[in-house]
């Protein structure tokens, strides 16, 4: 992480523009977009040092060649379940009562369900349910995860006593049982399951920014930027949490992995996305029961799903090698 | 050492009491058992179906502190966990249960945790070497197969590889066989049943502990301490088995506590997959039965598998680190 905490005099400078241009509680998107390298500043030479910081963060990361394999792997899953519905003959609700637990080929390239839903037509709408779900709630629970983990860190006292309390706490409480008792209660509707998975799972990583914050929170541009009268968000904004972008970000990618996961878990046995819509999870619940009756309504939901959760894998792996400067895993530089 | 633990311990029992508290809050809050009755057709009176919930404690048109303090007096003074929504006591319920999904996951734990270590330290011994670097792809492989995939495909494998022997050796459903008496043949039995819902949990769990001790103990080689024993004379082997390992062995220990909430997570759907009648398989009916005591036994259930996980690792640290042993 160390190449990517700032010199003091460069978070100095950075610091007075902020002061100099910004009412309080505005957010500058070069600092939140920069999160990944620091604070990128205005003008053309940090944009040139911005340009080839990228070049070398592409060239550690191709250097992992799982990780490229899992970028493929991803993108041709995400296109997929972008395309699959829109070359469809049938939608996922569809039902054809003239093919019930048809095998695959003909009219319905993956054969359909015991009711009669075309398999492809379902499994392209699985993949776009499961990923935007993965994607939203991973991209909520890191948001909560930093906020959560870096003002415990860096306002200390009571407030880092009672959030790691908290966060202990929900911890232990079987998460997954209260999971499923909220989901089930919402019925399946997949807008409610992002809510109640964000909910849930920000803790564990809260913990680990919170180390992470720990160490940020005793360098020299965190306390200038407190002696200069910064109140205590405007530092955990503008200052800590971009400095942990790097990990943030693989944080992320792993959050999918975990989202996705748990999703499936609680479609799978009934209590997350419910019918008529439906996840790969789902799918899999549906399917599971049939491994020798009607294998493709297991194998095909299970290789997608497995192969989306492994690829975002890798390509966290292949983060973790490209933006963490002590990851020597694919040699120097 | 044995104040620490207990005083461990004791924030234990007051953590259980918390989160099984919370859980009938949150059951009470989003299960419906009134629901099991207006399903029933013909639909029975309004005032029957009152008395039955009154009967069971479960009308939610009692205040739920009266309800709360009803339920709470009845575990605290005579260890009653209520009732099922149709008069079924969740004591009888769980008292067969506990043990089927208890060694199920207390087996997992140590068996994940045994492999992912081992695996870990060989992994740090040889880094970056091939070894390390195979070890480690497939440890990502591993880690992100959902379980109810790897469940399935588990119980595909055992069919296939009984078919192959020509008769049963593993089990794909049940827990135990019936009849089977004796100490030895209940063991075997046991084995059978158990080989491979464990393996499907340990498969998916142990990566997590690989890629743990792999990275703390290369932070512990290169540190300072390992380095004084061998300019004491230790040869580099010695002064890691004796030194660096114990030391980053302590934050894997402290984080088995935290990794039982997902093996328990992973018995719920393995149990289904293999048609196990445990805590897990109580888990999936409770909710979907609106079963508000079962649920928080489950839930009670939970968190004392997760605190005898603590409890276990609390005595692992408190042995291998001086600065608790000693103290």
């Amino acid at each position: 992480m160390t190449d990517r905490i700032l010199p003091p005099s460069t978070g100095m400078a950075e610091l007075e523009r902020e002061l100099e241009h910004q009412e309080p509680g505005h957010v500058d998107p070069g600092t939140v977009a920069g999160a990944a390298g620091g604070v990128v500043g205005a003008g053309a030479a940090p944009t040139a040092r911005g340009a080839r910081k990228w070049r070398l963060y592409l060239r550690r990361f191709v250097r992992n060649r799982m990780a490229v394999v899992g970028v493929v792997v991803f993108v041709a899953i995400a296109l997929l379940g972008i395309v699959g519905p829109l070359i469809s003959d049938y939608t996922y609700d569809e039902v054809d009562f003239l093919a019930i637990n048809d095998p695959p080929g003909g009219d319905h390239w993956l054969g359909t369900t015991g009711a009669g839903n075309d398999l492809f037509a379902q499994l392209t709408h699985g993949i776009q349910r499961s990923l935007l779900i993965g994607l939203v709630v991973s991209l909520a629970t890191t948001l909560i995860a930093a906020f959560v983990g870096a003002i415990a860190a860096y306002v200390g006292g009571w407030v880092e006593r009672a959030i790691l309390e908290v966060i202990h706490f929900l911890l232990i409480v079987p998460s997954f049982l209260i999971l499923a008792l909220v989901s089930n209660d919402v019925n399946g509707d997949w807008r409610m399951l992002i809510v109640v998975l964000a909910l849930f799972g920000w803790m564990y990583y809260a913990r680990i920014v919170w180390t992470m914050a720990l160490s940020v929170r005793e360098r020299e541009f965190v306390a200038a930027a407190r002696y200069m009268g910064l109140g205590p968000w405007a530092v955990v904004r503008r200052h800590i949490v971009p400095n942990i972008g790097s990990m943030l970000t693989i944080y992320f990618t792993l959050g999918v992995v975990t989202t996705i996961q748990a999703e499936t878990g609680l479609s799978f046995l009934g209590f997350g996305v419910k019918e008529p819509d439906t996840s790969l999870g789902a799918l899999i619940g549906e399917g599971s029961s049939l491994v020798y009756s009607a294998p493709w309504m297991f194998w095909f939901p299970a290789i997608t799903l497995t192969l989306l959760t492994v690829s975002m894998a890798f390509i966290a792996d292949g983060l973790r090698d490209a933006l963490d400067p002590t990851s020597q895993a694919g040699g120097r530089a | 050492m044995i104040k620490y633990l207990a005083r461990r311990m004791l924030t234990w029992v007051l953590m259980i009491f918390l989160a099984t508290n919370l859980t009938y809050l949150l059951a009470s809050a989003f299960l419906n058992p009134r629901a099991n009755y207006l399903a029933r057709n013909p639909r029975p009176p309004e005032a029957s179906i009152n008395a039955t919930l009154d009967l069971y404690n479960l009308n939610d048109q009692t205040p739920l502190f009266t309800r709360w303090k009803e339920w709470i007096t009845g575990i605290v003074t005579s260890w009653d966990w209520g009732s099922s929504p149709t008069g079924g006591s969740v004591n009888a319920e769980v008292a067969g249960r506990i043990w089927v999904s208890a060694e199920f996951v207390l087996l997992a734990t140590v068996l994940s945790t045994l492999i992912g270590v081992g695996v870990g330290v060989y992994a740090a011994s040889r880094q970056y070497r091939p070894a390390d670097r195979i070890s480690q792809q497939v440890s990502v492989v591993t880690l992100n197969i959902p379980t109810p995939v790897m469940a399935t495909v588990a119980v595909a494998a055992g069919i296939w590889f009984n078919k192959q022997l020509g008769k049963t050796v593993l089990f794909v459903s049940g827990s135990e066989s019936i009849g089977v008496q004796g100490f030895f043949p209940t063991l075997l039995d046991a084995a059978r049943h158990l080989a491979l819902p464990t393996a499907t949990i340990v498969i998916c769990g142990y990566a997590g502990y690989h890629f743990l001790q792999r990275s703390l103990l290369l932070d512990n080689i290169k540190a300072d301490y390992v380095r004084t024993a061998r300019a004491k004379g230790l040869s580099t082997a010695t002064a890691i088995r004796r030194h660096a390992l114990p030391m980053s062995f302590i934050p894997v220990a402290t984080s088995v506590a935290f990794s039982i909430p997902g093996i328990f997570t992973g018995a719920v759907i393995a149990e289904t997959i293999f048609g196990w009648e445990g805590m897990g398989r109580y888990f999936v009916t409770t909710i979907s039965q609106s079963d508000i005591h079962g649920v928080v036994a489950v839930a009670a259930f939970g968190a004392l598998v997760t605190a005898l996980g603590a409890v276990l690792s609390d005595v692992v640290v408190a042995t291998l680190d001086p600065r608790v042993r000693v103290s």
